[in-house]
């Protein structure tokens, strides 16, 4: 039965990680702009997320080192700096982008701008990480996450052309706005494989003490978890195509984003977006926190638990303490989150490489794993999505400069 | 660390000017955006606040668009067609904003069925310059 709720592990890591204002941007852009045309962004970001998310519980679950442990410990405390600084830098990124979503849902309900919820916002935040548990954390969000469903409501509300959407899960490049496009898919694979997710991840695995027995259950949990992610996700973006682009709305700005559900669900869509938006976007929140903190902690070699007290774990705590405070100026001053969102996306496709590669080589070595290391399936994957990563880093800065 | 910081910058100031037809992409959108969130405030499905925002958003966007446009106006269009239409989008937009302050639906409707006849000449113009690009 226990195994079974640790199912809110692979759901917290997709709703906060997956569904989160990165992924509903794009997402809805994709969808206002090009239809369908960017399904198969969304099919193979899942697909290759599903493998890693899969891979990071292994590793946690057989060599009870998280991901970042074993780097540091593989490579050498040098390497695992240069992946810390690319890492904590486009995390950061996206935690502004997190607590502005949060901050945006709660201006179109109140009309009070965003700028004004950065400090409340990230209070709550801060407060949830210093008071909670860890499994308050994942149970929590997971729970209240459910209200994301709203997006697929919507979409099969809109009836949509289901030939027309399974031709977008197959790539194909648009006559016109090709950069545009080429940005988009970029973007939405950098929402979907982002690397905090996998450190995130498999130090949940650490803090719910799993072992070997927990293999088949963490082959569930990422299968389960990130396949619902990424189905709300083309919700948004089957919604988007059916409600917005008709109207010839593009998403520039999240007033515009709002109106999202308001034709499939004329009474509620408004709010259920909201909420959604809040939920998803607060759960992002508190784990990209803890995905920074545990990348410290564990790099340094410092003590680290959410389920700790803070004075027993206190550069840990201070971590989180003093990236929540930093993320908020940025909001205090006014940078919109859609900009940072956007840029982060673009960043993390790449950087990828960085945080690929070298998770490659751990889940071959047999010091960790053993007999549970990739066999052919698992790595031909991981290469293949090195693969993508490689081309993603190539194009991702001329794509931005040219359709961004 | 410089390296990281100065990407993004790179990335801000590189991004190339927009094209005639994706500006007028973007007045298509910041009209359609007024009008939809217009019928939804006609329905009571959003509130007051949100409803003014995005209407005061939309009719920023679209002085800012039409600031630009009005320097370099599409070839094939006429300029001051468009001028006219946007401006005329603009009053209505402004005018929906004020008469959400004061509850007024029936000459919000009002309002709201002349920007759809705008809406309409805009796409019109957008797709007379689509179709030269």
């Amino acid at each position: 039965m226990k195994k079974i709720l640790q199912l809110a592990l692979g759901v917290i890591t997709s709703v906060g990680g997956f569904l989160e204002i990165g992924s509903v941007t794009t997402a809805a852009q994709a969808g206002a702009q090009f239809g369908y045309q960017l399904l198969w962004a969304i099919l193979l970001g899942t697909l290759c997320l599903i493998f890693l998310i899969e891979m990071s519980g292994r590793l946690s679950a057989v060599s009870k080192h998280t991901i970042v442990d074993a780097m540091r410990e593989r490579f050498g405390f040098p390497f695992f700096f240069i992946v810390l600084v690319g890492m904590v830098i486009i995390a950061f990124m996206v935690l502004v982008a997190e607590l502005g979503g949060i901050g945006f849902g709660l201006q179109i309900l109140t009309g009070v701008a965003f700028p004004w919820w950065a400090i409340p916002v990230s209070f709550v935040v801060w407060l949830l990480m210093w008071k909670g548990s860890f499994s308050l954390i994942e149970n929590g969000a997971s729970l209240l996450g459910l209200v994301t469903i709203s997006f697929i409501v919507s979409a099969f509300k809109l009836h949509p052309d289901w030939s027309g959407v399974a031709s977008g899960l197959v790539p194909s490049i648009p006559e016109t706005d090709k950069a545009r496009h080429g940005f988009l898919a970029v973007s939405i694979l950098g929402a979907s494989i982002s690397p905090y997710l996998m450190y995130f991840y498999s130090s949940g695995a650490i803090e719910d003490k799993w072992d070997r027995s927990y293999i088949p259950i963490n082959r569930f949990i990422a299968g389960f978890g990130m396949t619902f992610g990424g189905v709300l996700s083309m919700g948004v973006l089957v919604v988007a195509a059916l409600a917005l682009q008709p109207k010839g709305i593009q998403v520039e700005t999240f007033p515009q984003a709002a109106l999202l559900m308001t034709t499939a669900l004329p009474r509620w869509g408004f709010y259920l977006f909201a909420a959604s938006m809040i939920v998803a976007c607060f759960g992002a929140a508190l784990e990209i926190s803890l995905a920074i903190a545990y990348f410290f902690a564990q790099g340094f070699g410092w003590n680290w638990s959410e389920d700790l007290e803070p004075s027993k774990n206190s550069r840990f705590a201070f971590v989180y303490t003093i990236i929540i405070l930093l993320a908020a100026i940025p909001l205090l001053l006014g940078v919109d989150p859609i900009k940072v969102t956007m840029m982060s996306m673009a960043l993390t496709s790449a950087t990828l490489p960085l945080a690929i590669v070298p998770f490659l080589f751990l889940m071959n070595d047999p010091i960790y794993l053993g007999k549970y290391r990739n066999g052919w399936i698992s790595n031909s994957v991981v290469a293949v999505i090195i693969l993508i990563s490689f081309v993603l880093a190539l194009i991702s800065i001329p794509l931005q400069i040219m359709g961004g | 660390m410089k390296r990281s910081f100065a990407l993004p910058l790179l990335f801000v100031l590189a991004c190339k000017p927009p094209t005639p037809a994706e500006q007028m992409d973007a007045v298509v959108s910041w009209v359609s955006t007024a009008g939809m969130a217009g019928d939804a405030w006609l329905r009571h499905t959003t509130p007051d606040n949100y409803t003014r925002q995005a209407l005061q958003l939309s009719n920023q966007q679209l002085l800012e668009i039409g600031t630009e446009l009005r320097k370099s106006p599409p070839p094939a269009i006429d300029g001051a067609t468009l001028d006219s239409v946007l401006t005329r989008s603009r009053f209505h937009i402004a005018q929906m904003a004020r008469l959400v302050e004061e509850k007024n639906a029936p000459d919000f409707k009002t309002q709201l069925d002349s920007l759809r006849t705008d809406q309409r000449l805009v796409k019109q113009l957008s797709d007379s310059v689509e179709s030269t690009q």
